[in-house]
């Protein structure tokens, strides 16, 4: 019964609340846009590092890290990736030889990453090789001998273009000096530009031609599904307690962090909208309370107890947040979907995304947890929009309420 | 059966620094069936009189019994309740809900007495019909005439079984054609189902109709005079 006659109040003056119900619709439609936006943002960001730099776990030395030095390899390391590639949850175990050192060309030269890798299992571990396009060469191949795959952003800075010549220096275990003459056969371009700056590849096997031996410094793992994380993590540090087990979140701890404080935040900033639009709706109830205050006494006069008055004020107020909260989320669900498939893409300030190491072309990601939030801080906002001309309401003295002019 | 007792009842408001005694020492009775006028200039204390009787207002001094309730010694949460269930008021407007029909404004008080749904639709119909509005159920309020409102708003003073109806100048109005048929139907209630019917007013055709009609100026009873006393003085 409040609940109908609640219902049939808001339409009494159509403009009014339509205008409250815009206002909300647009603050709720750009909040949880803004969200998806962000959630979009930082997911692709985790997919990418999982899938480009970092796969879902990493096994190390627990020395190596530290200054990324070549004696600090893994111990067994061919009998560990058998143990770990036949976990079910495993999709592909890579290992690599992780030397730091320098590049050079004729014209400049630079400090990179140098990863040792087997291409066939590279392939199975990363989606790096599908960030070369079909112009810039290929991610290793039959044929080649010393083949060499560095970043665009790596090749514009040592003014090299694809089968240039480069030549690679670093130290051995022994402590000296080895080089080696590679040819550029791949061309590799990914968002992080960060990344792309210092990290090349060669081949293990070449990499053996130059110092014997190919230490094995990093075990790659690659899961079939992210959530199946923590759960081999788990597994894997007891299996290995004396070497350095890490997921993704602890090499990447920015990223890790980001995810975890972004739904904070977009709750957050939700919030300060749902806080500007709440004056609104709580200057529409008061305006309503005074207009009606005869009707309200004369219902007081009758018999509606306080109780029943306060709730119908309440609830007016609930639907209108309602209306507008529903409509702004069909809305920005509809935008989001959009979006979700088109991309955004903001190109123009690409070289500015990938300094900071994110894709120029955002996704826009729907959460469903956060739209049950939303949807739980509107029907807040209209209770406690609501409490002030409620209040008012029930001060009303029906004598002086229903008195004859 | 006396239902209603004023004793000593006075209504005092502070003006700034002037006080106005808006009811001074009034005290009467009135019985089951009665059909009671009270009659006065503005100002009079005819509107605060009935608010005291109908437990809107609280006295400033003396006790108001309705069926033998102190209803002045209620908190303002039972007073609300005693109201509902047994009070019916009909005012001069603002007297039904415009977003509720006909039907849903008779209705809507015993939905506050949480009455079941066959039995809130059975009396509804019926009330409706008693003031001869059996056609208009789902008609919104602003659809309505004058007069057509003011009977829906007697049928829902109705529909909570009140022991008495409360009218605070319900013909004010009104045209003269609605204030005969409102009366006549307040009559034929009167006369069929002994409903107590207690107006304020300033109409002389209510005052004709009525049969007991207490006279007040300046907050004080002046007269209280029978319907046949009335009719024995005219003729004389």
């Amino acid at each position: 019964m409040i609940f109908s006659i609640a219902w049939k109040n808001i339409w009494r003056n159509k403009l009014r609340s339509l205008i409250v119900i815009a206002a909300t619709t647009i603050g709720v439609a750009a909040g949880t846009f803004s969200a998806a936006l962000m959630f979009g943002v930082a997911t692709q960001k985790v997919n990418s590092s999982i899938s480009n730099e970092v796969s879902h776990i990493q096994i190390h030395n627990p020395n190596f890290r530290e200054n990324y030095e070549f004696q600090y390899s893994l111990p067994e390391a061919e009998k560990m990736m058998k143990a770990i590639a036949r976990l079910p949850e495993v999709k592909s175990v890579a290992p690599r030889t992780i030397i730091t050192g320098m590049i050079m060309s004729a014209a400049s030269s630079s400090g990179i990453k140098l990863s040792g890798i087997d291409p066939e299992i590279e392939k199975k571990t990363t989606t790096l090789y599908t960030k070369i396009a079909d112009t810039s060469g290929v991610y290793f191949g039959e044929g080649l001998h010393n083949p060499i795959v560095i970043s665009q952003k790596l090749a514009d800075k040592l003014n090299v273009r694809l089968k240039s010549k480069l030549i690679l220096r670093f130290q051995s275990a022994d402590g000296s000096l080895i080089e080696g003459a590679f040819k550029i056969c791949g061309i590799y371009h990914t968002s992080n530009g960060m990344f792309d700056e210092i990290n090349v590849f060669i081949r293990q096997s070449d990499l053996g031609s130059l110092i014997g031996s190919v230490p094995v410094h990093e075990i790659a793992i690659l899961l079939h599904n992210d959530l199946q994380t923590a759960e081999v993590f788990a597994i894997l540090k007891k299996s290995y307690p004396a070497l350095e087990v890490l997921s993704w979140k602890e090499l990447l701890p920015e990223i890790g962090m980001i995810t975890a404080m972004l739904g904070m935040m977009n709750y957050f900033i939700l919030g300060i909208i749902l806080a500007a639009l709440a004056f609104g709706i709580v200057n529409t109830m008061l305006m309503i309370v005074l207009e009606r205050s005869r009707e309200l006494g004369m219902l007081l006069a009758i018999g509606m107890n306080k109780n029943r008055l306060f709730r119908m004020i309440m609830l007016e107020s609930i639907l209108l947040s309602l209306c507008g909260g529903a409509a702004g989320m069909i809305i920005s669900t509809f935008i989001i979907w959009l979006t979700s498939r088109t991309g955004i893409d903001l190109s123009s300030f690409s070289k500015g995304f990938e300094s900071l190491g994110f894709d120029p072309v955002m996704y826009p990601e729907i959460r469903p947890a956060f739209y049950l939030g939303t949807v739980l801080m509107v029907i807040i906002t209209g209770v406690l929009s609501s409490l002030y001309p409620a209040r008012k309401a029930l001060g009303i003295n029906p004598a002086l309420a229903v008195k004859n002019e | 059966m006396e239902i209603i007792q004023l004793k000593n009842l006075y209504k005092i408001y502070n003006e700034g620094s002037i006080e106005v005694n808006a009811v001074n020492g009034i005290s009467l009775t009135i019985a089951e069936g009665e059909f009671t006028a009270i009659v006065g200039p503005s100002g009079s204390g005819k509107t605060t009189l009935l608010n005291l009787i109908g437990g809107l207002d609280k006295p400033t001094r003396g006790e108001v019994f309705i069926n033998g309730t102190e209803i002045t010694k209620l908190s303002s949460r039972e007073l609300i309740d005693f109201r509902l269930n047994n009070i019916g008021f009909v005012f001069q407007s603002y007297n039904l809900i415009p977003v509720l029909t006909a039907h849903e404004n008779v209705e809507f008080i015993m939905q506050l007495q949480n009455k079941p749904v066959a039995e809130r639709h059975r009396r509804t119909n019926e009330l409706l019909e008693s003031v001869g509005l059996g056609d208009k159920l789902d008609v919104r309020p602003s659809h309505l005439s004058g007069g057509q409102q003011q009977r829906v708003a007697v049928a829902r003073a109705l529909a909570s079984k009140p022991r008495f109806i409360l009218a605070d100048e319900p013909t004010a109005n009104l045209d003269s054609k609605a204030t005969t048929n409102l009366l006549e139907i307040m009559e034929h209630l009167n006369h069929e189902e002994n409903m107590t019917f207690i107006f304020s007013t300033h109409d002389q055709r209510v005052v004709n109709k009525a049969h007991r009609v207490i006279t007040i100026e300046d907050g004080v009873v002046i007269s209280d005079i029978e319907q046949e006393q009335l009719a024995h003085s005219s003729q004389i």
